[in-house]
Parts: structure tokens; C-alpha cells; sequence
């Protein structure tokens, strides 16, 4: 029994990496309905820019998170102002996901000239020590990224519910139109939205490097968990998304044990697809998956 | 009168001689090798090993007194490796093509030199695979997934348990591995070698390469009590295997890696030298080797740094050399370029242990592998990467940490 | 599925003086000639590989343009294909048997994946169709009992035509081309025959489509059905050239990508847009690759990601789109005609000459419509109900109407009038009752679907206009033609009649993107005309008409009743609502609450106090 308790506390754990993740990815296509294929590979050019920050100039990968997230915050200004908007009023919607599609092979690429195919780990004075709960072990680092994922999501939540800006950008991602004869200035809000979303990637990126190894590849595997996070969450819903992060964590966790560890990634797309298949708005409704 | 007439006739008989000497074609080898794409990086490291080979050979006057062009294919995918093969052999005219790294490209690219009927030399490449098909003209020269799973089991019997004065079958042995094919097919050998000798195996559990979370694995290592983990990895799963066992507090008895990651300093340096500390890898070549059961390494590492600036990135490529010097040496003493002289060269072949820079001999099977081909066992002690098996290449003493 | 076979001698014509056929007549063969003109072993693969990546991207074009469903998961049955045609050739069976049979599963496969995802959006089945690609892959690493696991299966090395197995290469360009042929030939018959059109017509709107008669599900899993056919047809061809599968390969993510991308920048959704893109990206990738590749690891792809964004960005149709703006004389279906443009730009009242062409001859005929029979009704409403949440929007409404009549259903806002409509022609189920149709009298139908609707004799517009926006006029207009005319030729010529009728001859081969709203509003008119419709539901037709087009607009109603079709209609301008009817029903939060002739109507005071003041003034007595 300890055994399963231990595999639920892990499935947390990593839950809370995949939460922290796809909390970008949620605002994002919450409110530009953009599928954002590269968002895996933003994760990994923000892992590698720790790693280099680190190996460097020797600072903790915590302490890059502020410029991180700053910079993060205007490329997404930038990738929304000059990939995406463009493609906004495309006659067929499909084009903006292949738009996204050549951008991430772009980051990967990237990536692999600046970089190289090796694998990168990046250090982190204290991330990785044990802690010890009632019997059961964390990391000190997963509970870091637990305890801020937590608070981002309130955090941005207040933001929504409270301010002006916040205000507007739900009211855009409800009805774009509406939102426009209201006086909002869609466009900047669809910016101000992407650079939000990047901006948690960064921190993500500062987060996780010390605790899983980059590579150009790394993006890959993030993005389709992020997406079966999102939808699961009921897409455009932060607290749906946290919380279907840890069902993931856990069910990977679980079925890795319990099952098979080479199967684990298929329960977890199974159960995308069923809730894709029977309940598109996701677990906890609101979502857009439908026509 | 005359004697002019008969200088001239001389000068002009050396004459046309020499032109038909020049006249003569180069002889066309290809190197067909992953050289752009996921593979690359190791794919081109291992090109390098031909390359080193084929300008020794050239720099002592060329095979059969012609010079050896070279010809380079880039087996991105499985389409591309059967495409350049058959570019190589029906264009290019190449009388044997020299590859692979990777085991998918080297079957896929060998189907096509086979229905050719041309010479196909394997390298690097390790699933059974390769060598099982029953082909006239394919051949390894480096150890197969069979060598590297039976090392790996062997240390076990050989190394492990006489250290920890126990019976080997006493020992909970648990095998995990990538998925993929290099991962399956060690992996595989491995059974069938454990069970061959009577071992105990707990566990047998394939998982993504790709994956950011080995705790669920380790915890069914756990409680399966398993003494002795062999691993068939890559960079990324070494790193989060080693590391989450240290911090979930699993601490087997031994650890046993099979190439791959295990065998890269910047995994060790990641993974953190004490934590590394007592892994075992069986490899196929290592260059901290004993020299004087190595001749010919140090040279190799001259030449690698005189024609490519560094050093080598990984061993592959000094395999790659071994391998290609050997069937060139063989091509010497053949009768011609044709296939089936190749053939019979290459079968003659009888290089022993210890003769060559790697260590391990070249004769070759009934089925074209090089059953002279052997692993070392190699284990990190202080950061670093020592041979520590067999004793004539031992750089080091073995010992398990505690 | 896959019969080629099925393009008429006479249609031979009309496929020539499409541009998009012509240059596929023009390249394709090149691709076979070339080759074997050089001669060079080398040369024959590189083409074989542009046949194969061309049928490949051809093959999900009829999913990804056509239909409009991006597919990234078409590995899947590429695999199937693959690994069915491996499988049965170590079971001693030919891989020709082992084609159609993967052929059959892939389709099988392909029909029971998509049929739940259907109803996603673009990126969710998009999304959907990688989760199952990674699932696919996934359990064939994991039976490798079966699959051979990682380590993949060799195909034996038997020679012959039997085998698919050659020395030479000449042969595998035979097959790799013919699969290419096949390929084509599907896509041009999908795309000029009726079953093109109702694919365009659900990618494009999917709600009009229904509207008449399409049955847009069926339709799609056709489509998939036949693309996944052809895919794994290309993947047993290639597993015998590569004789060699793996699963890495055979279910590849950006294998999956790659196949979409080749008709991304050809044009996506057009004919010669896969093979023009496969042509374009195979070879600069290679040379690229060759050119690149060597000097640092990662800078050819790079450059093919960067390339790829910048062709969304600034050819969003791709090369063939792109040629088509701008020579539009040359590629494209657009044509002006000047002189009808300017004969049409004089005519003020288009609705008035349809009017007068759609008198019915027998007078006899025409005068005994509209008698109101009650007891010969076409359409029957029985105790509808409708609530979205807590709002009751219909409330037991029951209704009759009878054969021949102009019934008005009018109303203040939010009185359920839309709702009311959707009901009737089944756009929306209601929670309980039936309506039933009688199209013909004894034959008593209960449709249960909108395109069911419309097969049994009900069109309907639409408030706000639903063209389908890619389509030219005619083809529009074709849509609606094609339910009861099957053949090309038939639905031509009757939507030409119909436009005309309508003033919408001179813009014929018009996107209908480029129209101004009123033609818009025409061209849906003519659309469900040419449904040849026994009920005909009007949502809100005269809005936006000036004063003198109201009028014609209601002679042009008349004229339809009078050639026999049964008009339910609703309004808000009353003028014309009141002297087209011969019964008005009003509504009132989601009851019925007056039904009669519409000078009655006028003077009940429940509906002079839910809805008719100041307006009625202008109502004529």
C-alpha cells in the first residue's frame, strides 16, 4: 500500500511538471484559439537558455526565471504579432496550424545547429534534494514547481477576474466580435494573451531544467502532453487544466508500474481520445473542442 | 642509328605503359552512413573511422596499387539508405559498400546490395538482424546485440558474483531498455543468455526513450529486490535512470549498461561522479585501453586529431576503422574486385586477438559476422572510464562499490 | 470505392478545359518518360520517390483539402498498408492481395476513427489524429510477436512481378506510377462529380449543405475511407521496395506532417497542388540536404521549417493558389464575363423577370392552389417543445400546413420564430413532438435529420446568407441541383437554368466569396430553387430589400407557389408579409397566439399588444 501511496505522490509530482507546462498553452488557446504546435520546442530553447545561463555564468537556474519570463513575454508579442496575426483572417483555418508546425520544426532545428544533438543537464545547487513527508520522498524541486503552478494559476486567475485587461481578454475569448463593438482592442489583447502564454513557458523552462535533461527532441514528447492536458482540462480553463495535468501524472505514473512501462503513454492518449470523443468540452466544461 | 631507334622504342613503350598505369580507374568503395537527420551526429563519427582507414591504405599506395576513391551516401531514412545504396552501386560502380550505424538503415540498405550482388560491410551496427538472414555478400566485423547482451549477462557470472562471493543464480538480475531497436534486440540476447546460464530474472520492462520519469520503473525494481540491473540506454534514460535511483534511494548491487549512453563522459558529468560511480558497460571499444593489447590506437588517435582537429566525439569511430582496415587488408590479398573474390578474401581472413586497435581479432563466421569480435567491460571509477575486462586490456582493477 | 474507371467518355471534354487536369496530363507521364529517357539507375529512384510522395500527398488531399479535415495521422495507414502486405507475404500470399487487403482494413480503420472525431474542430482532429498515430506505433512496437517489434521485418527477397521484387528498376517506376495514376484519377473523378461537390460543399458549410440534402457524415467517411485506401495501397508498394518495415517508419509523426505539407505548398484543396508541391519540396530538399546537410547538423532543417512558415504566411494557397491570382486567365476557374457583367448591371429587377419566367402554363393548375384544403396538408407540427437551459422557447406548439398555401409565421423578437423554423426543417431536434412531411399526398414521412429534410421535399434559406464561399455561382447553385439530377451534365445545365431565372447568369463563374450581399441572397434563393423543393421555408428573405425589390420579391414568391411548391415563410417586414400570405401564425415566447388570414390577424388584440402596433399602420388593409 505504501507502494501505491508513493506512485500517487509521484504522479503529483510529475502532474505538477505537465501543469506548468501546458498552463501556457491553455491561456493561449483559451483566448486566440490557436493551436500552438512549437510549444514544446519554446519549453526547450527556454531549457537550453538556462542550461546556458547556468553553465556560464553560473547563477541557479531559479534566479533566470525573471529574465526568462520577460523575454519570453515579448517573443510571444512578437510570434503572435508576426505568425499568427497574419494568418487570422486566412480563408481556411488549418493554415495557422501549419504555421506553428514549421515554426516548431524551425526552434528544433535551431536548436540542433546552436547546441548540437547531445543531451544537456543542467545543474541546480538544491533542486534535487530529497524530502522526506510522512514516509514518502519528493524532491524539493517538484515541490517548487507544484507550490508555484498552484500559484500561477490563482494568480492569473485573479488577473482575469479582476483587471481591465483581464476583463477584456475573457470577454475576447468568449466572442471575439462582441468583445470588439465593446471597444477592445482584439488584436493588442491577442498579443498581450501569446506573451502571457510564452511567459509561463519561460518559467516553466527555468523550473524544469534542473530536473530533466534537454535536448533538441525534448519539445516533442511536451507538446502532445500538454495538449492532452488542455483538452482534458476543458480548454481555456487554468484550474481544468491543473487539475487534468495531475490525472495525467498520475495515470502515467500508475499504469507505468501497474501495467507496463513502454504502454504508459498509450493509456494516457486513450483517455484523450475518449474524452475527445464523448465529452469535447473536456472534464470541466466550457470548452470549444466542438463545431 | 639503330640505338636511337631502340632508346626511342623503349621511351615510348615506358610511355604508353606509364598511361595505361594512370589510365587505370581508382577503385570505388562507399560509405553509406546517416549523415544528416537524428542520426548524424554518431552516424558522421562513424564515417570517420572508413575514412582514416581508406587514407592509411591509400598513403601506403592503395588497394591493388589504385588509389580508393571514396564515395559518401547519406542514409537519412530507410527510403534514402535503399536509394543511395543503389546509387552507389549502379552509378557510382562501387565494389563494396562500407556502413551503417544504424541497424533499420543497414538492413533496408543491405536488402538492395544483396539483390546487387555486392559486398555490404557492416561496422557499427549491432541487431542480430543484420547477420541472420542468410546473405552471401553482408558482413560485421564489430560485435552483434548477441555479444553485447551475452557480455553484459557474462559479467554477472564473471565479475559481479566472485566479487560479491555469491552464486550468480542467487542474484535478482532485472533487465530494462529503450524500445527501440537498438534497446529489443540486446535487450533480447540478454534473456536468452541469462537464461542459458540458470539466472534469475525478476523483471523485463521496455520503456519510450523519450520518456521524463523513470520513479514508476525504479519502484517496481524496488520491490523486485533486483540486486543486478542491466540497461540498454540512450544519453537522456542513463541520466534520469541514474539519478532517480539515487534519489528514490534504490541501490542494487550492480549496475550493467550496455553501450549507449553509459559509455559518454557528459553523461557521467551529468549524472555526477558519485553517483556514477561503479557503473559497468560492456562496450566494443574503448580508447583508455591497454596499449600493448591495442597496437595501432595511439596512431589512430594522431590521425583522427591531425585530420578532424579533436578528438574522437565516441568510440564508434575507432570500430568503424578496425573493421574497414581489416576488409581492406582482406581485399589486398584478393583475387580481384569481383563479388565473389571479395567473398573469399574476406572468409579468409584470420587476424588474432590483439592485433588490432581495438583489441579483438577479425575471422569471420559461417554467416558473415566477425565471431572474433568481443566486448570490454568497462567501468566508471572516479569520473572516468576504465577498461576493467579482460585483464589483457585492463586498465584497472575492478571493484564494486558498497 | 477506388473504380477509375467511372469517368464518362462524354464528360472527357468538360475534365480537358479544366486547367488543374490538363497539367496533370501534362507532368505525369513526364514522370515515367524522363526517367527512362536518362536511363540512369539513380534518376529512377529519385522519381520513384516524387511518385510515391505524390500519390501520398494526392491521397490526403481528398481528406485534408477536399474535405477539409486535417489529418496528421495518415502514417496509420500508410502502416497498415505496410505491414498487411509483409504479413501475407510470409504467409506465402502475394503483396498484390496483401494491397487490397490492407487497402479494405486501412479503410475500415480509417471510417471507425473518424466517424467519433468528425464532429471536432480543425486542431482537435488534427490532435486526434496524432493520438491515435502514437497509438498505433506504440502497440506495434509492443506485440513485437507480430510486428517483429523494434527490430521490424524483413520482406524474403523473391523475385518477380509476383513479389513486387525486382533487379531492375524500371518496373518499380511502373507500379510507383501507376499508383500515382490511380491516385489521380480518383481525386479528378472526386473532384467533378456530385460527390466532390457535397465534400467541397460540408468543408465549406456544413449546415448549408444538410440544408440540401447532403448527408455530410456519410459523406466525409467516404472520403476518408477512399483516402485511407489509397495510402496503404502506397505503403504495401513501398514496404516491397524498401523490403523492409519498421515501426519508426512505417508510423511516423513527421513522415505524417511531411504528406500534409506537400500539398500545403502546391495548393492545398486543388488537383495539381500535391504534385506541384511534391515536385517543389523532394528535390530542394535533397539538394538542400546535400548542399547543407554536410556543413552543420540541424541547418537544412532549419531552412525547411523557416521556408515552410514563410509559405503560410505569404502563399496561405499555396504555389497553384498563387498562380491563380495572379494568372487568373491561365489557372483560374474565375472568369469575367464582360459582356454579360454589363447586360447584368442594367438589369434593375431581376427578381420581377424570374417572376415572369416561372408562370406555370396551366392556369387551371394555378388557380386551384392555395384553395386551402384542410385536410391536404404538407407539413405537420405536433407538440413541439424546446427549452435551451431554462429558457422555454417552444411551448406544445402544434401546426398544419396545407398544400399550396403561403403561410406567414411572424412575431416580436424572441418569440421562437428561428427556433420554430429550425424545427421544421430539421436543423434542430425539439425536445418533444414530430413534424411530419406529406410531400406527395399518401406518402407521410418523419424525417430525422436536416439533410433527410431536404431529401424529402424541404428547402430552406438561410437568415444570414451560408454560400459556400469557395464555390462559383453555378457550382453553388450545382450543390443544390445535384439531389435530384446525379449527373454532372444534368445538375449544369439545371443550375444554369436557375440562375438565369434568378439574374445570376452573368456572374456564374463568380467565387461566391466575391459577391455583394444581395446576389448572395440570390444565389441562396436559387440554391434551394434548384433543390427542386415541394416546401420551401423562407428565413427573413426581404430583409435588406429596397422597396421595389420587396415587390418583385413577392411576385417571385407567388410565382413559386404557383408552380406548385408550398411557401411557409417568416418576416419582419410586414408589408410584405401581410399581402404575400394566405395565413398568417403568430408567435409570442414560444406560443402559438393567433392563426388566421392575415386582415384577421391584424385586428385580434393579443397580437396588436404582443407585437403589430405603429407597424400595422403600413400594413394594406
Amino acid at each position: 500500500m505504501e507502494v501505491f501511496w508513493q506512485l500517487m505522490i509521484n504522479g503529483l509530482m510529475l502532474g505538477g511538471l505537465f501543469a506548468i507546462v501546458s498552463i501556457g498553452l491553455t491561456i493561449i488557446f483559451g483566448t486566440v484559439h490557436v493551436v500552438n504546435f512549437a510549444h514544446g520546442e519554446f519549453l526547450m530553447i527556454a531549457m537550453y537558455i538556462v542550461y546556458l545561463a547556468t553553465t556560464s555564468l553560473g547563477v541557479h537556474p531559479y534566479l533566470v526565471a525573471p529574465p526568462l519570463i520577460v523575454a519570453f513575454y515579448v517573443v510571444g508579442l512578437l510570434v503572435q504579432r508576426f505568425v499568427i496575426q497574419p494568418l487570422l483572417e486566412a480563408r481556411d483555418p488549418n493554415v495557422q496550424i501549419f504555421a506553428t508546425v514549421g515554426l516548431s520544426i524551425m526552434l528544433m532545428n535551431l536548436a540542433l545547429l546552436l547546441f548540437g544533438a547531445n543531451i544537456r543537464a543542467t545543474p541546480g545547487e538544491g533542486t534535487r534534494a530529497l524530502i522526506h513527508m510522512g514516509g514518502f520522498r519528493v524532491l524539493s524541486g517538484q515541490l517548487v514547481i507544484f507550490g508555484l503552478t498552484i500559484l500561477v494559476v490563482y494568480l492569473l486567475q485573479l488577473f482575469l477576474a479582476k483587471t481591465h485587461l483581464g476583463r477584456g481578454i475573457r470577454a475576447t475569448s468568449q466572442n471575439r466580435a462582441a468583445a470588439q463593438l465593446m471597444g477592445v482592442d482584439v488584436l493588442r489583447i491577442y498579443r498581450i494573451t501569446f506573451g502571457i502564454g510564452l511567459a509561463c513557458v519561460g518559467l516553466a523552462g527555468a523550473l524544469i531544467a534542473p530536473m530533466y535533461p534537454v535536448a533538441p527532441t525534448t519539445g516533442t514528447y511536451f507538446v502532445l502532453i500538454a495538449f492532452v492536458v488542455v483538452v482534458l482540462g476543458g480548454m481555456g480553463s487554468l484550474k481544468g487544466a491543473f487539475v487534468g495535468a495531475l490525472i495525467i501524472g498520475i495515470i502515467e505514473t500508475l499504469s507505468s508500474y501497474y501495467i507496463a512501462p513502454s504502454l504508459k503513454e498509450v493509456a494516457s492518449f486513450l483517455l484523450f481520445l475518449l474524452v475527445l470523443i464523448f465529452r469535447p468540452t473536456g472534464l470541466f466544461g466550457s470548452g470549444q473542442a466542438m463545431e | 642509328m639503330s640505338k636511337i631507334r631502340s632508346i626511342a622504342a623503349a621511351a615510348l613503350g615506358i610511355a604508353c605503359m606509364a598511361a595505361a598505369g594512370s589510365a587505370s580507374a581508382d577503385v570505388k568503395l562507399g560509405a553509406l552512413f546517416p549523415l544528416s537527420g537524428e542520426l548524424a551526429l554518431l552516424g558522421e563519427e562513424s564515417s570517420r573511422g572508413v575514412e582514416l582507414a581508406v587514407q592509411e591504405k591509400n598513403e601506403k599506395g592503395g588497394l591493388k596499387n589504385e588509389q580508393i576513391r571514396l564515395l559518401r551516401g547519406d542514409a537519412v531514412d530507410n527510403n534514402q539508405a535503399i536509394g543511395e545504396a543503389r546509387r552507389l552501386i549502379s552509378v557510382e560502380g562501387v565494389k563494396a559498400i562500407f556502413g551503417t550505424y544504424s541497424s533499420a538503415r543497414s538492413v533496408a540498405a543491405s536488402q538492395v546490395s544483396e539483390l546487387a550482388g555486392i559486398p555490404y560491410f557492416e561496422l557499427v551496427a549491432v541487431s542480430d538482424d543484420i547477420t541472420n538472414r542468410g546473405f552471401k555478400y553482408v558482413f560485421r566485423s564489430n560485435p552483434s546485440s548477441s555479444d553485447f547482451g551475452g557480455a553484459a549477462v557474462h559479467s554477472i557470472v564473471d565479475l559481479i558474483a566472485p566479487t560479491l562471493n555469491v552464486d550468480p543464480k542467487s542474484l535478482n538480475v532485472a533487465i530494462i531498455h529503450e524500445d527501440s531497436v537498438f534497446g529489443s534486440s540486446v535487450s533480447g540476447a540478454q534473456v536468452a543468455a541469462a537464461k542459458e546460464l540458470g539466472l534469475n530474472i525478476v523483471e523485463n520492462l521496455p520503456y519510450a526513450a523519450s520518456t521524463v520519469d523513470m520513479s514508476s520503473i525504479i519502484m517496481r525494481l524496488q520491490q523486485a529486490k533486483a540486486d543486478v540491473v542491466l540497461q540498454t540506454s540512450y544519453e537522456k534514460d542513463t541520466i534520469l535512470f541514474l539519478k532517480q535511483s539515487d534519489e528514490i534511494g534504490f541501490k542494487p548491487k550492480a549496475v550493467v549498461g550496455a553501450g549507449g549512453g553509459y559509455i559518454l563522459q557528459p553523461v557521467a558529468d551529468a549524472v555526477g561522479h558519485d553517483t556514477m560511480e561503479g557503473a559497468m558497460v560492456v562496450a566494443e571499444a574503448h580508447f583508455d585501453i591497454n596499449p600493448a593489447a591495442a597496437p595501432g590506437l595511439e596512431d589512430f588517435m594522431t590521425a583522427y586529431k591531425a585530420k578532424y582537429g579533436t578528438g574522437p566525439r565516441s568510440s564508434h569511430s575507432l570500430t568503424s576503422y578496425v573493421g574497414t582496415k581489416a576488409i581492406l587488408d582482406a581485399m589486398e590479398q584478393a583475387a580481384s574486385f569481383d563479388a565473389d573474390a571479395i567473398r573469399a578474401a574476406v572468409y579468409a581472413l584470420d587476424i588474432p586477438n590483439g592485433q588490432t586497435a581495438v583489441g579483438w581479432g577479425v575471422k569471420f563466421n559461417v554467416k558473415g559476422q566477425n565471431e572474433r569480435a568481443q566486448m570490454l567491460v568497462l567501468q566508471w571509477q572516479n569520473g572516468k572510464l576504465v577498461t576493467v575486462y579482460p585483464e589483457a586490456a585492463a586498465m584497472g582493477k575492478f571493484a564494486l562499490p558498497n | 470505392m477506388k473504380s477509375h474507371n467511372r469517368i464518362k467518355a462524354g464528360s472527357g471534354y468538360r475534365l480537358l478545359q479544366d486547367p488543374e487536369v490538363v497539367g496533370l496530363m501534362v507532368i505525369v507521364p513526364l514522370l515515367v518518360i524522363l526517367p527512362v529517357l536518362l536511363g540512369e539507375a539513380f534518376i529512377y529512384h529519385v522519381f520513384i520517390t516524387i511518385c510515391l510522395y505524390a500519390a501520398l500527398a494526392t491521397a490526403w488531399n481528398i481528406v485534408g483539402g477536399f474535405a477539409g479535415q486535417l489529418s496528421f495521422g495518415h502514417a496509420i495507414f500508410y502502416g497498415i498498408g505496410a505491414y498487411s502486405a509483409v504479413f501475407l507475404m510470409q504467409a506465402g500470399i502475394t503483396p498484390w492481395i496483401g494491397m487490397v487487403v490492407g487497402a479494405a482494413i486501412a479503410a475500415l480503420v480509417a471510417v471507425a476513427i473518424s466517424f467519433p472525431c468528425f464532429r471536432l474542430r480543425g486542431p482537435f482532429f488534427a490532435l486526434a489524429t496524432i493520438a491515435f498515430l502514437e497509438v498505433f506505433r506504440l502497440l506495434a512496437l509492443h506485440f513485437s510477436s507480430w510486428t517483429g517489434g523494434a527490430a521490424g521485418k524483413m520482406v524474403p527477397l523473391h523475385i518477380g512481378w509476383e513479389w513486387m521484387i525486382f533487379r531492375e528498376r524500371s518496373p518499380s517506376l511502373m507500379i510507383a506510377a501507376g499508383l500515382l495514376v490511380l491516385t489521380v484519377a480518383v481525386a479528378v473523378w472526386v473532384r467533378h462529380t456530385r460527390f466532390g461537390y457535397y465534400l467541397v460543399a460540408t468543408r465549406e458549410r456544413e449546415s448549408a449543405a444538410r440544408a440540401v440534402g447532403i448527408g455530410t457524415v456519410v459523406v466525409k467517411l467516404k472520403a476518408v475511407a477512399l483516402s485511407a485506401a489509397l495510402t496503404s495501397a502506397v505503403g504495401s508498394f513501398h514496404a516491397m521496395y524498401l523490403t523492409f518495415v519498421e515501426p519508426q517508419a512505417m508510423f511516423s509523426l513527421v513522415f505524417s506532417i511531411q504528406i500534409a505539407m506537400l500539398p500545403l505548398i502546391g495548393g492545398i484543396g486543388t488537383l495539381l497542388g500535391p504534385l506541384l508541391g511534391t515536385l517543389i519540396v523532394v528535390p530542394l530538399t535533397e539538394l538542400a540536404r546535400g548542399w547543407l546537410g554536410a556543413s552543420a547538423l540541424g541547418l537544412h532543417g532549419f531552412v525547411y521549417g523557416a521556408v515552410l512558415v514563410l509559405i503560410v504566411l505569404f502563399l496561405p494557397d499555396g504555389l497553384l493558389g498563387f498562380l491563380q491570382s495572379r494568372f487568373p486567365a491561365v489557372f483560374g476557374k474565375q472568369k469575367r464575363h464582360a459582356a454579360d457583367l454589363d447586360a447584368a448591371a442594367g438589369d434593375a429587377a431581376p427578381f420581377a423577370r424570374a417572376a415572369r419566367q416561372t408562370q406555370v402554363s396551366d392556369a387551371a393548375e394555378a388557380r386551384s392552389m392555395g384553395s386551402g384544403d384542410a385536410d391536404d396538408w404538407i407539413v405537420s407540427a405536433e407538440n413541439l417543445n424546446k427549452r435551451f437551459g431554462g429558457l422555454v422557447v417552444a411551448k406544445d406548439i402544434t401546426l398544419t400546413v396545407r398544400r399550396g398555401e403561403i403561410l406567414g409565421l411572424i412575431g416580436p423578437n424572441g418569440a421562437g420564430k428561428t427556433t420554430l423554423f429550425n424545427m421544421l426543417s430539421g436543423a434542430l431536434r425539439p425536445d418533444s413532438g414530430t413534424v411530419r412531411l406529406q410531400p406527395d399526398p399518401g406518402s407521410v414521412v418523419i424525417p430525422r435529420s436536416a439533410h433527410a429534410f431536404a431529401q424529402a421535399g424541404l428547402g430552406r434559406t438561410f437568415q444570414i446568407v451560408q454560400p459556400f464561399a469557395a464555390m462559383t455561382v453555378v457550382e453553388n447553385i450545382m450543390v443544390g441541383a445535384y439531389l435530384h439530377h446525379g449527373a454532372f451534365a444534368e445538375a449544369h445545365d439545371k443550375a444554369l437554368d436557375v440562375a438565369s431565372r434568378l439574374g445570376l447568369w452573368a456572374y456564374r463563374d463568380t467565387e461566391a466569396r466575391n459577391l455583394p450581399i444581395g446576389r448572395l441572397k440570390r444565389l441562396e434563393m436559387a440554391r434551394v430553387l434548384a433543390t427542386d423543393p415541394k416546401i420551401l421555408l423562407l428565413d427573413e428573405v426581404m430583409a435588406g430589400l429596397n422597396q421595389t425589390d420587396v415587390a418583385n420579391a413577392i411576385d417571385l414568391v407567388h410565382a413559386i407557389r404557383e408552380s406548385g411548391v408550398t411557401v411557409i415563410a417568416t418576416e419582419h417586414v410586414m408589408k410584405a408579409i401581410m399581402s404575400l400570405s394566405d395565413r398568417i401564425i403568430v408567435l409570442s415566447a414560444g406560443g402559438i397566439i393567433a392563426s388566421g388570414r392575415p386582415a384577421d390577424v391584424v385586428k385580434d388584440p393579443g397580437v396588436v399588444e404582443a407585437y403589430l402596433g405603429k407597424d400595422f399602420q403600413y400594413a394594406p388593409a
